[in-house]
């Protein structure tokens, strides 16, 4: 169980002792209370959590015998000694276990039989295994309200607390969000938030992954299931670029609930999800998804079975030169077989990914790579460009634990972020993030083990700073590099050798294809919308959509199949840092839809030309073939914890973007993660939904004649903006706009080219605040 | 009575010393200006060890080898921290000295700080004395305006400074890392041990913590000489110490005696006036409340470390609690358990849980309830939960209960049966 720490049993120079009589050996520094475990020991703990911090020896769950030291002492914070006598199972210790379990039954509620956590319960196997049979409380027990909403998704059972401070901490010290705290005192003591109001965190569902009993629940996922009615399956969150592991849960073909995974991964996101990830699921069953394939015609439009939905759209693709375009979450085998489709079925057909296409990273992603994992032995981490905590969320988690391991966090950027907290940033003006690069240089050569995060969509929109920071993280052999990525699969389509989407694009307007068939992609919600619009405009062949939901980009199209999601599909991702993790289909999903993967195998089929793969597995096989990214990775070397890449995704035919050009003032933009397009989508997570705005300082406010409140929309020389609601800041550099990507209507998206270069903007009122 | 042998100069002076003339007048800060320059830090350090001085806090640790525990080569600041939290029932002697004599603490913290090369001191002072922390307030402006505290103290290059920071009313933040917690700013709660403070305590660095009282005793100590100090009383436990009496005698008070002089009948009969006509002891907690409860049986104990804790007690923090034949030792017990049980900080289970239990079962008892088998369950109860806590703040529960049960056992069993009727007020109450 992930409740104790790893122990690495094959290192050098272990230390031995003596446990339980036998004679065992564990790393220096390793305690008591892991060694055991490593070596098949289980010693009881509850307050211990070693992924949230140092031991804090309060719940006293863990006291063992150790020969030559008065009284027992707790295994949590005892290191292994050389030729300590450890016992576990004396009378001494029983009795020590048996009075802990005793105290913090004897307020207990046991109310298990209707409580969510019963039959994985810390405290109910630890009673069952250590502890006493019978209670000798004879007193009425203490009463609390039961329960209280400690937030809109997290309920709050109090009388269920054993006060083992796990869940503070993790506020206090892995998400540093400062809200919760233990207010009162002895017996009276309670889980609370420093000001009463609902906790609010990006990351606050981890506190019931780690609560020991059922006093931190999940209010979606309250009374809808035991744990012996469910299966619970190891996947990966494919809604940002990070892929942390994941563990559904699903009942009745539903997934009802999705966890950090038991066993972490260390690599990636150490056990910790974010809320997004956490709780997004629902938007698989929410009002935009698609549920039955549609067929637009001059009369109106009509439902289709799946079967006439394929082979309506082989119909409408026979004999034409298709444009297919894939998305950015779309899984390695969907784009790999959609690449397929060109050399067979679809003969001549023009492949690309959507995206950002990223010329000028070539240089930074050949370097030596990291994974986010290996931030934790860092002495220096750098942050260049970016904001991780709203678009790679858990890498802030990461970030904030080599910061308390004491590396030295610093960066440069042109936005204000959560993280520049944690050392010295440098703010950079737009378009100059080059020279922010370059006083980070010295830094990074004077480190031991520097390791550079670099903003994908930062960089890509200024070769001279990627120029620089490459040629700085190339000075310092030691020095690794690790990509924030813009898009969930990245990675994986490049490694694939997909060229950018402007390869579609001109298709599309020079008329040599003449069918559109897009996978998972809504060019017309993303950067370069403006540019697609009107190319489609004016395109008169069929537009074919493979999508889950519903969006500008499916409302446009002839056909919808119905697709399923990263919930309910088998498949490949690629996280940010190239590595290649499995999704495991967890949910049926609804009736009326099927995995991408074969709906483009069915296509294929109905065009007459027969892949040779029937098999999710046996598709990663034959599309990774011969890429050199993909060298030697199979489904199963994947396994559960991913592997990366064999060699950098460096993207194919791509060139730099130029310099901004236009009038007006320099754009910003950001996207959202926490409260973005997968939270829109889900009811657990609609009061988290990032509003509209332009934010800007008020210098800047008043230059463009506009005050808070005020509607506005943008316009530079890629196009036009929906409305944006101004918000004017202090603390907020002068002379730049911020504004969100991925905002209901995606309005931002319209104003910025497809390659992310740098724009600048005019604002223009619509109306007055 | 004369004392003879006084450490502390208000009660050699016979009055108050808050103004910083009247201090030095009784021979103040001399001890400061002869060490400032002239004598080596270690050599100062050497001399507290001497002294035999002990902790008079509650566990009573020789002081100068605590000091001698921090770190010579960190390259961390260090600090010197007075405890002046001063919450365990009967106790009220650092009261006294931070009231009439806040300048010889002030020296004694000073002298602290120089022999371990601090660059800071803090008194943390319970929110509960608020006239002395202003007393001491007060004290702090005049001796910074004097040049004993600052920069360059007494021109001998040595830099330091005090901070008085009130509690907030808890008991708990005596506990030395409590203490440090509660002083950082967070919420007052023990600290898993090891780090001991010593290595890593306020803010993480080199802290020595000392209670009101040894630190006080350090001016004589220098300029009397730690030979004088080491030869007044036994020669474990030498020094004066102030005893707090209070409960059943007719003066109650603060009463200074040389340790080991003066036997536990001498400080009720002599110093305090002994008890109401008529009446006899019952019962003492001789050194705070977290002792173990003793009769009449013990009273020609001398007072001192070794020979209190010969007859099964400590001496504590010396808060004397004598209790005559009028009153009821499970209600007694019931009270002391409803202290512990409410400044339990909740942190660790055994306690946590455990000090409610306690109350209860009491509680119980006095209300006629008790059960004949509660006295194993509390024995038990007492068994898993003594020792195996985060700090000894659960120990200084049980004991006082757990020997009252042992020397008072048919009365415990005729407060089962019967009850305890809520005794009269001896006097009538006035609130103030
Ligand atoms: C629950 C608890 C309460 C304490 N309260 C005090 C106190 O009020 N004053 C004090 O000086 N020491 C108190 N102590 C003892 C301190 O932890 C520490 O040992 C002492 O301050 C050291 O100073 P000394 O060596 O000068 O005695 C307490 C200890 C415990 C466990
Ligand atoms: S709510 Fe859960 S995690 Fe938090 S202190 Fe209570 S038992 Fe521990
Ligand atoms: S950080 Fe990204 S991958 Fe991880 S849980 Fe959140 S959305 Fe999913
Ligand atoms: S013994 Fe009591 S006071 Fe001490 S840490 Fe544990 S709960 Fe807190
Ligand atoms: S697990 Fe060791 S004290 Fe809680």
């Amino acid at each position: 169980m992930a409740e104790y720490a790893p122990v690495d049993l094959t290192v050098e120079n272990q230390v031995e002792f003596e446990l339980d009589g036998r004679r065992v050996a564990a790393p220096a520094g390793t305690m008591l209370a892991d060694a055991c475990y490593a070596h098949g020991v289980e010693i009881p703990i509850f307050c211990y959590e070693p992924r949230i911090g140092p031991p804090i020896g309060a719940c006293r769950m863990c006291l063992v015998e150790v020969e030559g030291m008065r009284g027992l002492q707790t295994a949590c914070s005892t290191p292994v000694a050389p030729d300590m006598v450890v016992r576990t199972t004396t009378d001494a210790v029983k009795e020590a276990q048996d009075g802990v379990l005793e105290v913090l039954l004897a307020n207990h509620p046991l109310d298990c039989p209707v409580c969510d956590k019963g039959g994985e319960c810390p405290l109910q196997d630890r009673t069952f295994k250590f502890g006493p049979g019978t209670s000798r409380y004879v007193e009425p027990k203490r009463h609390q309200p039961k329960p209280l909403n400690l937030s809109h998704r997290i309920a709050l059972d109090r009388e269920r607390c054993i006060s083992c401070f796990r869940c503070v901490r993790f506020s206090q010290e892995v998400a540093q969000d400062g809200e919760l705290t233990m207010q009162e005192r002895g017996a009276r003591s309670e889980i609370t938030t420093f000001s009463g109001d609902p906790y609010r965190g990006r990351f606050s569902g981890n506190i019931i992954d780690v609560c020991p009993v059922g006093a931190l629940t999940s209010i979606p996922y309250r009374f809808v299931s035991r744990p012996w009615d469910v299966q619970n399956t190891p996947s990966v969150c494919g809604l940002c670029p990070v892929g942390c592991n994941t563990e559904l849960t699903v009942r009745e073909g539903r997934t009802k609930r999705v966890t950090g995974r038991p066993e972490p991964n260390p690599a990636v996101e150490e056990g910790w999800l974010c809320d997004t990830g956490r709780w997004a699921y629902d938007a698989s069953w929410s009002q935009a998804r698609i549920t039955a394939a549609v067929v637009r015609e001059a009369t109106g439009d009509r439902t289709a079975t799946l079967e006439d939905a394929v082979d309506g759209a082989a119909a409408l693709l026979r004999g034409r030169t298709a444009g297919i375009l894939v998305g950015t979450a779309a899984t390695v085998e969907e784009a790999g077989i959609a690449a397929d489709l060109a050399g067979g079925a679809l003969p001549g057909a023009v492949v690309a990914r959507m995206g950002i296409p990223g010329g000028a990273l070539a240089p930074l992603r050949a370097l030596p790579g990291a994974q986010l994992g290996d931030v934790d032995d860092a002495d220096l981490v750098v942050v260049a460009g970016g904001d991780p905590s709203a678009q790679q969320p858990v890498a802030e988690l990461r970030l904030r634990k080599a910061r308390r391991f004491g590396a030295t966090v610093t960066g440069c950027g042109p936005r204000p972020h959560a993280l520049e907290a944690l050392g010295t940033f440098i703010r950079t003006a737009p378009g100059d993030l080059a020279a922010g690069v370059a006083s980070l240089a010295e830094a990074i050569a004077a480190a031991t083990r520097p390791v550079v995060m670099w903003d994908e969509a930062d960089l890509a929109g200024e070769p001279a700073a990627a120029e620089a920071l490459a040629a700085a993280i190339a000075a310092n052999p030691a020095a690794r590099q690790l990509e924030l990525g813009a898009e969930v699969n990245g990675s994986g389509l490049r490694a694939l050798g997909l060229p950018d989407a402007g390869a579609v694009l001109d298709a599309v307007r020079a008329g040599t294809v003449d069918a559109l068939l897009l996978v998972h992609a809504d060019p017309l919600d993303a950067p370069g919308r403006a540019a697609w619009d009107a190319a489609l405009e004016g395109f008169a062949g069929p537009v074919i959509a493979i999508a889950s939901h519903a969006d500008a980009t499916t409302e446009r199209a002839d056909l919808v199949l119905p697709a399923l999601t990263m919930w309910e599909q088998e498949g490949t991702l690629v996280s940010m840092n190239g590595r290649v993790q499995r999704l495991r289909p967890g949910a049926r999903g609804p009736e009326g839809a099927a995995a991408g993967w074969e709906l483009l195998v069915a296509l294929a089929h109905r065009l007459g030309v027969v892949p040779g793969y029937r098999t999710a597995a046996a598709a990663f096989r034959a599309v990774t073939a011969g890429r050199p990214a993909f060298a030697g990775i199979t489904p199963e070397a994947a396994g559960v914890l991913g592997v990366p890449l064999a060699a950098p995704a460096q993207v194919a035919g791509a060139s730099a973007p130029p310099p901004a050009s236009g009038e007006g003032v320099p754009l910003v933009a950001t996207r959202t993660v926490y409260g973005g397009a997968a939270a829109r989508r889900s009811a657990a997570l609609a009061d988290t939904a990032a509003p509209a705005e332009l934010r800007m300082a008020p210098d800047t406010a008043a230059a463009h004649w506009v005050n808070d409140g005020d509607r506005v929309v943008l316009r530079s020389s890629s196009g036009e903006s929906g409305r944006l609601t101004v918000r004017v800041g202090d603390g907020l550099p002068e002379g730049v706009v911020f504004a969100p990507l991925g905002a209901p209507g995606s309005p931002t998206e319209g104003v910025l080219p497809a390659d992310m270069a740098p724009v600048l903007v005019r604002v223009a009122r619509v109306e007055a605040g | 009575m004369p004392i003879l042998n006084s450490v502390y100069r208000h009660r050699e002076a016979g009055r108050p010393l808050t103004e910083l003339a009247a201090y030095r007048e009784a021979g103040g800060y001399k001890a400061l200006e002869s060490v400032l320059g002239e004598t080596d830090a270690d050599d100062l350090q050497y001399a507290f060890v001497r002294s035999g001085l002990r902790g008079r806090g509650g566990a009573g640790f020789p002081m100068g080898r605590k000091a001698s525990f921090l770190p010579k080569d960190s390259r961390l600041p260090k600090y010197v921290v007075c405890n002046a939290d001063e919450s365990e029932p009967g106790t009220f002697k650092d009261r006294e000295i931070m009231e009439m004599n806040p300048f010889q603490l002030l020296e004694g913290l000073t002298l602290a700080g120089y022999a371990i090369g601090a660059v800071r001191g803090y008194i943390y002072i319970r929110g509960e004395y608020e006239h002395q922390a202003r007393v001491l307030d007060a004290a702090v402006r005049a001796a910074r305006e004097a040049g004993f505290l600052g920069k360059d103290l007494l021109r001998s290059g040595f830099d330091y400074d005090i901070t008085v920071y009130r509690g907030a009313g808890a008991y708990i933040c005596g506990e030395e890392t409590a203490l440090l917690e509660s002083l950082e700013g967070k919420r007052g709660q023990p600290r898993l041990k090891p780090p001991f403070p010593a290595v890593a305590g306020l803010y993480g660095s080199p802290t020595l913590i000392n209670n009101v009282e040894t630190l006080t005793a350090l001016p004589p100590i220098v300029t009397r000489g730690a030979d004088w100090y080491a030869a007044l009383g036994p020669e474990k436990s030498p020094g004066t110490k102030l005893f707090s009496i209070s409960g059943h005698v007719v003066r109650p008070g603060n009463y200074e005696i040389v340790l080991g002089d003066t036997t536990l009948r001498e400080l009720i009969f002599e110093h305090a006036g002994g008890l109401r006509e008529g009446r006899r002891v019952k019962a003492v907690w001789v050194g705070g409340s977290s002792v173990p409860v003793i009769g009449e049986e013990h009273l020609d104990t001398p007072l001192d470390y070794e020979s209190l804790q010969g007859i099964g007690t400590a001496l504590g923090s010396g808060g004397c609690i004598v209790m005559d034949d009028s009153g009821c030792i499970v209600r007694a017990c019931l009270r002391l358990a409803s202290f512990y049980r409410h400044e339990s900080c909740g942190k660790c289970s055994p306690c946590r849980e455990g000090t409610s239990w306690f109350e209860r079962i009491l509680q119980r008892m006095v209300d006629g309830d008790g059960r004949m088998e509660d006295f194993e369950l509390l024995e038990s109860l007492f068994r898993r939960v003594s020792g195996k806590t985060l700090c000894p703040l659960a120990d200084g529960a049980i004991a006082p209960i757990r020997s009252a049960i042992k020397l008072f056992r048919d009365d415990f069993i005729r407060v089962c049966q019967e009850g305890s009727p809520r005794p009269e007020p001896m006097l009538p109450a006035s609130v103030g």
